[in-house]
């Protein structure tokens, strides 16, 4: 096991490092206690103590807009040439909840047919994780899902262990990093720091719904009919808030732009949300989604039933923005124990 | 800015090389990819890009036994058929595919065959039929069923003649709503089935039609105790990116199918428990 | 997408351009904000005049143009008969219609004639001469005649333009985003109005404006209309999460969706 130590005095030494290295996006305060990856400086910018921030980072991973092809029509045939538009970055403070994200959609995109847009821009991008040591705040269900603890994801990991941080080094990329910033290895004192803290997290999170991830998965297997997303529904405002925020939720939509001269533009992704209306609609009018109770119900399961038999994990990482950003007060913990409610 | 030379958005360059307005809302076209054959199976489809308007999934209406081009049937519907059907011999389109799970030519060799098309259900049937046509011997008893509203929108109508003269074919449409010089069935498909004889145990019924054409069908062919393990559909549902990704195509179903890769074909089977069809 | 069909002969110097499409811009009730607009896109303006022939501008150019319209933007809702028989020829001399703008889409501000009796409302305005001045309530550009092309806004927003600019140009049909606005705003990530204890329309309102309000620390004031369907039940939860007041919703509603009926 290799670990670092950085004094938390010296932590704008390392941002500042980092910086001269590549873009450093790090959480930053907007106000509201609301926060936002955005790109940093110096230490200060950051906020270390943050509740999951407005969109996650899978922003950097797969950007809201996004060109996949440029095209030119000019002279008779068409011609195009497949682009990646990505710059070497590393994303700071990433809590385990957003760690989990990402690596869902890893396996998402690295399944065939592979996207390399996605595929090649990770590979462009540092990862450091942020340890959890209290609850960000109720809305959170990381426990549930297990993902209060990291599950690797990182290139680093820092854990506050008082006056300093511990940091992981999960990757060579990670090691040739603070190697270069010259940190010291951690001590075995620190070492039985961070245990400790490993220790008191044990009683500090705990199931937040109380329902076994097991019995969930029965929940979900006979639930397609439950009058829970009914309610739900009822409620929805099909804003695409919830989507946009999820970690995990990769959906988007294909679009073609064209430029004033009529002759070269490009084709591009863009973030789309199942709770539009249109999203499951065909060319000839029929919407294969046209309830909110229907397209809520697919959300849900998108991130409890359908990846677990696909990828044998959920893929809600109990960050808890869902619920957070809701217009209308549409709770993911609330749900989960009102459809386990119904089942027993 | 970095060029993806194994890029899965990457297109094919295809050039129209014949087309034909065949009704008043469905138009033919022939294309040529300048990289060799299409090389799909029966029921696939592609994506087709009309540069600067969008990409659009439209399944493969002829058999892969015919070389050189592939064709397809597009139903002037939304923004982008719309704009296809502007097109015409000597454009070129992107093409990204072949895609999805074809029909399953093999299981069915050996058996006995009934197609069930209801208006432009015809167009993906059509790969199949004319695979199992130019492979006549493969295949046991072929029985065609055909429905559309009105005698003037049939599309293939040549060929449908041929299919009608054929002794190895046993043939039969029928009209919604009937017109002056119609001789043929007045009334909705279901009413062809029950006169067909099924042998259910080496039967393979392919019903390909509108959604709300599904239920009805299956449950007439049921009804002649065909197992649903030998009923295959084509489901309809919009497919954008063809790899199982987007999330639009996918179907409220246990199991979480993508119908641009877990189908458009499946057998009856495996979506009975769709919410919809 | 046309090859160039076997006249391989031909000089290799590019043939003579088709004509540009000939452009007008009429103006109705309305501030004139949104033609306005049209020449604050700076650089962009001088690409769009690359690919079209400006023949009739009033705010912009002094010349006049007699013959059929290509494409006309119309801004302004209908207030009068006049102004109706006026919009009517336009139409009939134009291939492709433009609704430009807040009031010529939606009937916009002036949309709020219409929570008067016309005549209450007419002599509060000309006062006891009143039956002199000719007034109707107000319609958006689609109650009186065809529209093939709405641009949303309040003012219009400039990317929108050059996006509905280049689908007229192609014949293609534009679709209006029929999105709530915090679609966009999310993405922006703007701490949310409600977050701040203020309402904001944007729960209703269709996007396509990117939240430029709300980028700008405004709340959103419905300019673009209510999207087709929206959440009716949703709007009493929203409120009760945020402790808000329901008029307060429903009088900033009034501002820019009076004129309903016309909502495109």
């Amino acid at each position: 096991m290799n670990y670092h130590i950085l004094q938390k005095d010296n932590l704008n030494c390392f941002i500042k490092s980092l910086a001269k290295q590549m873009k450093v996006y790090a959480p930053v305060a907007k106000g509201y206690n609301n926060f936002a990856f955005e790109e940093v400086t110096e230490a200060e910018q950051i906020s270390m103590d943050y509740i999951p921030t407005i969109l996650p980072p899978k922003k950097y991973f797969m950007p809201p807009r996004e060109k996949m092809l440029d095209f030119d029509l000019n002279g008779g045939k068409p011609q195009d040439k497949a682009v990646l538009e990505a710059e070497k970055l590393a994303v700071f403070a990433v809590h385990t909840c957003d760690l989990a994200g990402i690596q869902c959609l890893n396996m998402v995109f690295s399944e065939r047919p592979r996207d390399y847009n996605y595929l090649l821009r990770k590979e462009n991008i540092v990862i450091i994780g942020l340890e959890c040591n209290k609850y960000c705040d109720g809305n959170a269900s990381c426990a549930l899902v297990g993902n209060h603890y990291p599950n690797g994801g990182y290139d680093l990991f820092f854990t506050d262990i008082g006056d300093k941080w511990i940091i992981h080094v999960n990757t060579q990329k990670g090691e040739e990093l603070v190697e270069g910033m010259g940190l010291g290895k951690a001590s075995v004192a620190d070492m039985t720091a961070l245990g400790k803290v490993r220790e008191a997290k044990k009683e500090a999170f705990g199931n937040e719904i109380g329902v076994e991830p097991k019995k969930l998965t029965e929940v979900f297997a006979k639930g397609m009919d439950s009058k829970v997303w009914h309610d739900v529904g009822s409620r929805c405002v099909s804003c695409g808030n919830c989507t946009n925020v999820c970690p995990t939720c990769y959906c988007f939509d294909m679009t073609d732009s064209i430029n004033l001269d009529m002759k070269t533009g490009s084709r591009n992704r863009t973030w789309d949300s199942c709770q539009f209306e249109t999203f499951a609609t065909v060319a000839g009018g029929e919407n294969f989604r046209e309830e909110r109770a229907h397209r809520q119900r697919h959300r849900y399961y998108r991130k409890f039933k359908y990846p677990l038999d696909k990828f044998n994990r959920a893929f809600c990482t109990g960050c808890g923005r869902c619920t957070r950003t809701c217009m209308a007060k549409i709770n993911l913990k609330d749900t989960l124990k009102a459809l386990a409610a119904e089942s027993k | 800015m970095t060029e993806i030379h194994n890029s899965n958005w990457k297109l094919r360059k295809g050039q129209i090389i014949a087309a034909k307005q065949m009704t008043a809302t469905e138009k033919w076209f022939d294309i040529k990819l300048e990289d060799g054959d299409l090389d799909h199976e029966p029921g696939q489809f592609v994506q087709v890009e009309l540069y600067g308007v969008g990409e659009a999934p439209i399944s493969v209406c002829s058999s892969p036994t015919k070389r050189g081009s592939f064709e397809l049937t597009v139903r002037s519907a939304g923004r982008l058929t719309k704009h296809m059907h502007s097109l015409g011999k000597g454009d070129w389109l992107g093409i990204r595919g072949p895609f999805g799970k074809p029909f399953p030519v093999k299981l069915m060799t050996g058996n006995d065959l009934l197609f069930v098309a209801g208006g432009l259900g015809i167009a993906p049937l059509r790969s199949l039929i004319n695979y199992v046509m130019d492979n006549r011997r493969e295949f046991g008893k072929v029985d065609i069923l055909l429905g559309c509203k009105t005698p003037t929108d049939m599309l293939f109508g040549d060929e449908i003649k041929l299919w009608q003269k054929r002794m190895d074919v046993n043939f039969s449409c029928t009209v919604d709503r009937s017109a002056p010089d119609w001789k043929g069935n007045v009334g909705l498909i279901t009413s062809l089935i029950p006169g067909v004889t099924i042998n259910p145990e080496k039967t393979f019924g392919v019903v390909v039609g509108p959604p709300i054409m599904y239920k009805f069908v299956i449950a007439e062919l049921l009804k002649k105790n065909l197992p649903e393990k030998q009923i295959v559909l084509s489901l309809e549902r919009h497919m954008k990116c063809g790899m199982g990704k987007c999330g639009h195509c996918q179907i409220d179903h246990p199991k979480n199918y993508y119908c641009c890769k877990d189908g458009p074909t499946f057998t009856y089977e495996e979506v009975k428990d769709s919410k919809k069809l | 997408m046309k090859t160039a069909k076997k006249d391989t002969k031909a000089p290799a110097k590019a043939p003579k351009a088709a004509a540009k499409p000939k452009v007008a811009f009429f103006d109705f009730a309305s501030c004139e904000g949104c033609q306005l607009q049209m020449t604050n896109l700076g650089e962009l303006l001088l690409d769009i005049l690359g690919a079209v022939d400006v023949v009739e501008f009033r705010e912009a150019i002094s010349e006049k143009w007699d013959k059929d319209y290509d494409v006309v933007f119309i801004e302004g809702s209908i207030g009068d008969h006049h102004a109706e028989e006026r919009l009517k020829k336009i139409r009939a001399r134009a291939k492709v219609l433009i609704a430009y703008g807040a009031c010529a889409c939606t009937g916009g501000v002036n949309g709020m004639k219409n929570g008067f009796e016309l005549d209450e409302i007419r002599q509060s305005v000309y006062g006891k001469d009143y039956k002199l001045f000719d007034s109707t309530p107000t319609r958006a550009i689609d109650q009186v005649v065809k529209v093939d092309y709405y641009i949303n806004g309040c003012p219009v927003y400039p990317p929108e333009i050059i996006e509905v600019v280049k689908h007229a140009l192609r014949g293609l049909p534009y679709t209006v985003p029929d999105n709530p606005v915090c679609s966009e705003c999310k993405l922006n990530e703007n701490v949310c109005m409600y977050e701040r204890g203020v309402a904001c329309l944007g729960p209703w309102t269709k996007a396509g404006c990117n939240s430029w309000c709300v980028n700008n620390g405004n709340i959103c004031y419905g300019c673009r209309g209510e999207v087709k369907n929206p959440a009716k039940n949703a709007a009493k939860d929203v409120i009760s999460k945020y402790n808000l007041k329901p008029e307060l919703i429903t009088k900033k509603f009034e501002m820019y969706n009076k004129c309903k009926e016309g909502a495109k």
